[in-house]
C-alpha cells in the first residue's frame, strides 16, 4: 500500500513538539476515533520514529507505516483496531 | 564484483558497522549496560559520576560574574571536573546526531520555550534540595549506597506522576500551535554544500577533536580531568544512539505503560552496584565516598520538585544535555535556567540553614551491613520491573 495515497480521517500535527507530547496527542486523538478510522500523524521528533509504531501496535490497533516528507517531517498512519 | 584486497574488505566491513552503529538505533538495556560499565570507570578514575554539580559550577560563574559571589572565584568550567564532563555529554550527542546525519536547529512552539524555562527552574531548585540530579541524586547515589538515592526515587516518580496530570490538563485547555515547517530548498547538483554528506565528517571531527584534547590536558599534566571530557562524551555518544532517558522510566508506567526504560535503568543499576559493591567492599576507593544527600527530607521533597521539572521539559539533567547536543533550543533554555535555579536555590538553601533541616545521607551498609544490603537492593529493582511489567499488562497505574 502507498503511505501516500492513504486519506487519513483526521490528521495531528505535532510539528516542533517534543517527547512525550507527540505521545500524549497520539494516544488521546486516538481514543476519539472509532474502529477503522485512520490517524495521521505528523512531526520532527527523532524519538517518536521508534516510539510512535511501538506505541501504534498495542491495544489492537494496526501501524500501518511511515514515511519522511522532503521537509523533513515524518508522517506515520495508525489504524484504529 | 568486490575486490579481494584487505583494503577493500576493510573498508566494507568499516561501512557496515557504521550503518549499524551510528544509523539504526541503539536498545537501551544496551545502552544501560554500557553507562554503568562507564560510571564505574569514572568511579575508579577519580569519584562519582554526578551532573548537577557543573551545572552548579556554571550558575555560580554568571553570580562571580556580576559580582554577586564573594571571596575565591569558583573553579574553572574546564578544571572543574563534573562540568568538564557535561561538556562531554553534549559533544558525544552532538558527535552522534551528526554522523546519524540528524542534527538540525529544532525549534518548538512558544509554549514550549516557558514549559523548559520552568522546568529548568523546578529541577534545579530540586536538585539543590536533594543534592544531586537525577544522576548524582538517584542513579549514582543509589549505586554509592546512598539512602538519599531512594528517597529521591520514590521523590521523582510521585513528581513524574503530578508533571504528568499537568500535562494532560495543559493538552485539554492550552492550544499550542505547531511550528510551521520551513520547505527545504531544493539543492541543485554541484551547487552549494551537500549538508547530508558533510554532517558525518564534522561528527568525525568532533570526535577527534575530543581525543586531542583529552591528550592536550595529560600533557599539561591534567589527564585525570581530560578523563572526564572522554568518559562525558562516551557517556553522550551512548545516550543520544539510544535515546536513553530516566524521565521516561518514571513517565512511562504512568503514560502508556511501556516498561522498556524501568527494565534499561534497573539493568543499569544492577550492575553499577554490584561494581560499586566491589570497588568500596575492597576499599579500593573510600567506602563513604558518595554519601552526602539529604536523607530523607532533601531527597524526598527535592525529587518530587525535580520529577515535576523533568516532565514539563521533557528532559532531565543527562537527556537535557544530550537534546542540547542534538539540537533541541528548548532544552538550551531549561539548561540556562537548571544551571541559574540550582546555583540560586543552593544559596538560599545554606544562608537560611535550611539545609540542616533537609536531613543526612545514611550509608545503607552502616545500617543493614554489607551482606544484607545486597540482597535487599537488588530485591528492590527486581521488584521495580515486576511492577513495571505487570503494569504494562493491566495498565493499573495508567493515568489516561
Amino acid at each position: 500500500m502507498d503511505l501516500k495515497e492513504i486519506k487519513a480521517d483526521q490528521v495531528l500535527d505535532t510539528r516542533g513538539l517534543t517527547c512525550p507530547m507527540p505521545m500524549l496527542k497520539t494516544k488521546k486523538t486516538l481514543k476519539g476515533l472509532s474502529a477503522g478510522q485512520i490517524l495521521e500523524v505528523i512531526g520532527d521528533d527523532p524519538g517518536s520514529k521508534n516510539d510512535i509504531p511501538d506505541f501504534a501496535k498495542k491495544n489492537n490497533n494496526e501501524f500501518l507505516g511511515f514515511y519522511d516528507d522532503d521537509g523533513g517531517m515524518t508522517h506515520y498512519f495508525i489504524k484504529k483496531g | 564484483m568486490a575486490s579481494d584486497s584487505f583494503w577493500s574488505s576493510a573498508r566494507e566491513e568499516t561501512l557496515k558497522s557504521y550503518h549499524a552503529l551510528f544509523d539504526s538505533e541503539w536498545p537501551p538495556w544496551l545502552a544501560g549496560i554500557l553507562i554503568a560499565i562507564i560510571a564505574l570507570m569514572i568511579f575508579l578514575w577519580q569519584s562519582p559520576w554526578g551532573i548537577a554539580a557543573g551545572y552548579v559550577n556554571w550558575g555560580d560563574w554568571v553570580y562571580h560574574f556580576f559580582g554577586a559571589s564573594k571571596g575565591h572565584p569558583p573553579l574553572f568550567p574546564w578544571l572543574h571536573p563534573i562540568s568538564l564532563s557535561n561538556v562531554g555529554i553534549i559533544m558525544g550527542a552532538f558527535a552522534s546526531a551528526l554522523m546519524a546525519r540528524q542534527f538540525k536547529i529544532r525549534r518548538a512552539p512558544r509554549l514550549e520555550y516557558g514549559k523548559g524555562i520552568v522546568g529548568g527552574i523546578l529541577m534545579g531548585t530540586g536538585a539543590a534540595m536533594a543534592k544531586g540530579c537525577n544522576v548524582g541524586g538517584f542513579y549514582t547515589a543509589v549505586a554509592m549506597f546512598s539512602g538519599g538515592g531512594f528517597a529521591m526515587m520514590f521523590g521523582l516518580a510521585a513528581g513524574a506522576w503530578v508533571g504528568l496530570k499537568y500535562l494532560l490538563w495543559e493538552m485539554e485547555h492550552l492550544p499550542s500551535k505547531p511550528v510551521a515547517a520551513k520547505p527545504k530548498k531544493a539543492r541543485k547538483e554541484g551547487e552549494g554544500v551537500d549538508w547530508e554528506k558533510v554532517q558525518p565528517r564534522i561528527g568525525l571531527a568532533v570526535a577527534a577533536a575530543v581525543i586531542i584534547i583529552f591528550y592536550l590536558y595529560g600533557i599539561v599534566d591534567k589527564t585525570q580531568l581530560g578523563g572526564w571530557l572522554f568518559f562525558g562524551f562516551l557517556i553522550g555518544l551512548i545516550m543520544h544512539r539510544s535515546r536513553f532517558c530516566f524521565v521516561r522510566a518514571f513517565r512511562c508506567p504512568f503514560m502508556t505503560g511501556e516498561a522498556d526504560m524501568v527494565k534499561a535503568v534497573s539493568l543499569s543499576l544492577m550492575i553499577y552496584i554490584a561494581g560499586s559493591a566491589v570497588i568500596k567492599w575492597g576499599y579500593l576507593q573510600e567506602p563513604t565516598m558518595g554519601i552526602y544527600h539529604s536523607f530523607f527530607l532533601g531527597s524526598l521533597i527535592g525529587g518530587f520538585i525535580f520529577g515535576i521539572g523533568m516532565l514539563l521539559s521533557g528532559g532531565c539533567a543527562s537527556s537535557t544535555l544530550w537534546r542540547v547536543g542534538e539540537g533541541q533550543t528548548k532544552l538550551m533554555f531549561t539548561l540556562v535556567s537548571f544551571a541559574m535555579a540550582d546555583a540560586t536555590a543552593g544559596r538560599i538553601f545554606r544562608a537560611t540553614g535550611i539545609s540542616k533541616w533537609l536531613g543526612k545521607d545514611i550509608f545503607l551498609p552502616d545500617v543493614f551491613s554489607w551482606p544484607l544490603t545486597m540482597p535487599l537492593i537488588t530485591v528492590f529493582f527486581l521488584m521495580w520491573v515486576l511492577a513495571a511489567v505487570w503494569n504494562e499488562k493491566t495498565e493499573k497505574f495508567v493515568v489516561f
